[in-house]
C-alpha cells in the first residue's frame, strides 16, 4: 500500500498517436511512491504504450505526462536512470553469465565494479539464483530468466520497477515463483507498475489498477473496489454439454430474472448473482437442468467482461 | 522493517542520477562490448594471427614468387600485399561486428540495445559505444598483432609502418556506421547476407589489396575509388613500404574522414528511428 502520497507518475489526458491509429486515447491517473499499481487489459488495449511512455522510450502526442515531476520529453535520460524495467522479453544477453549480465548492466548506471558485484550477488540471492550464476543465461529456463530480468531491474535501487507482462508465457510453477518474489518487493515498500493480462496476477498484486481497453481507461480502482462496483457479490457458470455460442444464447432469455444479469459466452453462461445459492434453487425450480453449475466469488476478469463484452482469454489468441 | 524512502533490496549501490554525457554514455554501452568480447577473443586468433600467416605464405610469398617486382613499382608482392591485407581484416573484423550484433541489438533473441535504452542511455550513447568497440578497440588490438605478425616476413621498410593500424582504424571508422546503418535498416535477418554480397565482399576484392587497382578494368575504377579499404591501402602501403600513395595523404585521409562522419549522422538517424517507439 501507498505509504506517502507523493505521485510519482502522473498522467493528464495523455495520448499516442502512430499515424492514423491512435493507440492511447487521453488517459488520466496518478501513481504514487509504495504502491503496487496495475495496467489490466487485453492485447492491444494501449497498456504497453503508455508503459513505454511512461519509461521514456517513446514520445506523447498529446497531454501531460509527470515522471519523478520531470518531464519525459526533456528529461529522459534522468528519468530512466530512476527507473526499474523488466520488459515482456527479457533482452537478458544469452552469451553473458548471469552474473556479468547484472554487473554489465548496473555500468550503464554509472555503478561501478566493486558496487556493481556486490550488488549482483544480493540481488542473485533475492532471485534465488545464487547457484547459477556462472551459467550462461541462454542456458536457464523461461522463469530462471524472468527471475534475472526482475534481478536486473533493481540494480540501481530504481524509484519504481516497470513491469511488462511479468509472466507471460511462463509455466504455473514459474509464475507462482515470479508471483511470490514480486510480493517480497512489495512488501519491501518498492514501488510497482505492472501491465497484466491474467486476472489473478492483478488480483494478487496490484493496490490499485486501471481497466484498459481500445487505447482508453474503462474503470480505476482497487481489485476489490472495482469487482463492487461493477459486478455482483458472486457468479454462477451454466454449461449445458456440447452447446455452444448460438445454442446458448439462444437458452440464455430462458434465465432472465434468475441473477442481475445474464451473460451468454462462447462455452458457457455467467448469472451475476449476490446469491448463488439462491440462484441455483431458482434455476431449479425453473426447471433449468445445465450439466454442470460451479458457483464462485467475482472477480476481476468477471469485471473486464462486464465492461467491454469480451473475454480477456479471447483476445489473448 | 523497510519504509518507502528507502525501500530496496540489499545495500544501496552508488548510482549516477543524471544524463551521462557523450563521453560517459559511449564509454558505459562500450564496456557491454568489451564483456562479450572477453567470450570470443580466442575464436580473433584465427583473424588476428594464423589468416594473415596463411595469405602471406600462400600469396605473398607462394604467388609472390612469379611476379616481377619492377611491374609494383620495384617492392616485393609480399611487401606489397601486407598493408592491404592489414586493412581487410578491419573489414572483415567489420563483417563480424557491424552486421548481426547490430541487428540483433534490436530483436526479442538478442536486444541489447533494447536493455541499454531502458537505461540513461540514449540511443546515440548505444551507437558511440558499438562503434567506438569496431573503430578503436578491434583494429588498435586485432590489426596492431596482425601488423605485429606481418613484420616476421620481413615486409616493413621502417618502423613507420606501425601507422599502418591507424590506417586500418580509419578504414573501419569510414565503413562502420554505414554498415551499422545498413544492418539496423533489415528487418528480416534473411536479407542481412546482402551486406556481405554488396558491400564487404566487394569492397575486399576491388580495393588494390592483391593487385595495383590501376590493373582493373576503367569502367570499374569507380568502384575503386570509391571503396574505403583503397584508400585505407594506400595510406598503409606509404606507411609499410614508403612508396607514394596514388593521392596526397591528407587528400585519402579527408575521403575516410568524410564517409565517417557522414555515416555516423545517418547511422545515427536509423537509430534514434527504431529505439524511439
Amino acid at each position: 500500500m501507498p505509504i506517502q502520497n507523493e505521485v510519482l507518475v502522473r498522467a493528464v489526458d495523455l495520448r499516442k498517436s502512430y499515424g492514423e491509429h491512435e493507440a492511447v486515447r487521453g488517459v488520466d491517473f496518478e501513481i504514487l511512491r509504495g504502491e503496487a499499481f496495475g495496467f489490466l487489459g487485453a492485447n492491444g488495449a494501449g497498456k504497453s504504450t503508455t508503459m513505454r511512455m511512461i519509461g521514456c522510450v517513446s514520445q506523447p502526442t498529446g497531454g501531460t505526462l509527470e515522471v519523478f515531476d520531470r518531464d519525459p520529453r526533456t528529461e529522459g535520460a534522468s528519468i530512466r536512470a530512476r527507473l526499474g524495467v523488466v520488459p515482456q522479453d527479457n533482452t537478458l544477453d544469452g552469451m553473458l553469465t548471469v552474473f556479468e549480465n547484472l554487473v554489465v548492466y548496473a555500468g550503464y548506471f554509472g555503478i561501478r565494479k566493486k558496487a556493481a558485484r556486490e550488488k549482483a550477488a544480493e540481488l542473485l540471492d533475492f532471485v534465488q539464483l545464487t547457484p547459477r550464476s556462472k551459467d550462461q543465461v541462454s542456458e536457464l529456463s523461461g522463469g530462471m530468466q524472468r527471475r534475472l530480468a526482475i534481478a536486473r531491474s533493481l540494480i540501481n535501487d530504481p524509484d519504481l520497477v516497470i513491469l511488462d507482462e511479468p509472466t507471460t508465457g511462463l509455466d504455473p510453477q514459474a509464475r507462482h515463483l515470479v508471483w511470490e518474489r514480486l510480493f517480497q518487493l512489495k512488501q519491501r515498500g518498492v514501488s510497482i507498475l505492472l501491465t497484466t493480462h491474467y486476472m489473478d496476477e492483478a488480483e494478487q498484486l496490484c493496490d490499485r489498477l486501471v481497466v484498459m481497453d481500445e487505447g482508453r481507461i474503462i474503470a480505476a480502482g482497487s481489485p476489490r473496489e472495482l469487482i463492487d462496483t461493477h459486478v455482483t457479490k458472486e457468479v454462477v457458470e451454466l454449461r449445458f454439454g456440447a452447446a455452444h455460442t448460438t445454442e446458448l444464447a439462444e437458452l440464455a432469455p430462458a434465465l432472465a430474472g434468475v441473477g442481475a444479469q445474464i451473460e451468454p459466452l462462447p462455452d458457457k453462461i455467467l448469472v451475476y448473482t449476490d446469491d448463488a445459492d439462491d440462484t441455483s434453487a431458482a434455476l431449479e425450480a425453473r426447471g433449468v437442468q445445465p450439466t454442470s453449475t460451479l458457483a464462485r466469488r467475482a472477480t476481476l476478469e468477471d469485471v473486464f467482461l462486464r465492461l467491454t463484452g469480451r473475454a480477456l482469454v479471447e483476445d489473448e489468441a | 522493517m523497510s519504509t518507502a524512502l528507502d525501500a530496496r533490496v540489499g545495500t544501496r549501490a552508488p548510482v549516477d542520477r543524471t544524463a551521462p554525457g557523450v563521453a560517459v554514455g559511449a564509454w558505459r554501452a562500450f564496456n557491454l562490448q568489451l564483456a562479450l568480447y572477453r567470450h570470443v577473443w580466442h575464436g580473433t586468433v584465427f583473424t588476428s594471427v594464423l589468416l594473415p600467416i596463411l595469405y602471406m605464405v600462400s600469396i605473398g610469398i607462394g604467388v609472390g614468387a612469379y611476379i616481377d617486382p619492377a611491374s609494383l613499382g620495384g617492392i616485393e608482392y609480399a611487401e606489397f600485399i601486407a598493408p592491404g591485407l592489414i586493412c581487410s581484416v578491419a573489414v572483415m573484423m567489420l563483417g563480424n561486428d557491424m552486421v548481426y550484433p547490430v541487428h540483433g541489438g534490436y530483436q526479442d533473441w538478442g536486444g541489447h540495445y533494447l536493455a541499454q535504452r531502458a537505461t540513461p542511455l540514449k540511443p546515440v550513447d548505444i551507437l558511440n559505444g558499438h562503434l567506438a568497440y569496431a573503430v578503436v578497440f578491434r583494429p588498435f588490438t586485432n590489426c596492431a598483432i596482425v601488423t605485429a605478425v606481418m613484420a616476421f616476413f620481413g615486409v616493413y621498410a621502417s618502423w613507420w609502418a606501425a601507422l599502418a593500424v591507424v590506417a586500418a582504424a580509419l578504414v573501419a571508422a569510414s565503413l562502420a556506421p554505414w554498415l551499422h546503418c545498413w544492418a539496423s535498416s533489415i528487418k528480416n535477418d534473411s536479407n542481412l547476407n546482402m551486406i556481405f554480397r554488396f558491400a564487404v565482399m566487394p569492397i575486399s576484392l576491388f580495393s588494390g589489396v592483391f593487385f595495383p587497382a590501376s590493373e582493373m578494368p576503367v569502367f570499374l575504377q569507380p568502384l575503386v575509388w570509391a571503396s574505403p579499404l583503397w584508400h585505407g591501402t594506400e595510406l598503409a602501403r606509404a606507411a609499410t613500404a614508403d612508396v607514394a600513395p596514388a593521392l596526397p595523404p591528407a587528400a585519402h585521409i579527408a575521403y575516410l574522414a568524410l564517409l565517417a562522419v557522414a555515416g555516423w549522422f545517418a547511422a545515427r538517424r536509423v537509430i534514434q528511428r527504431r529505439l524511439n517507439f
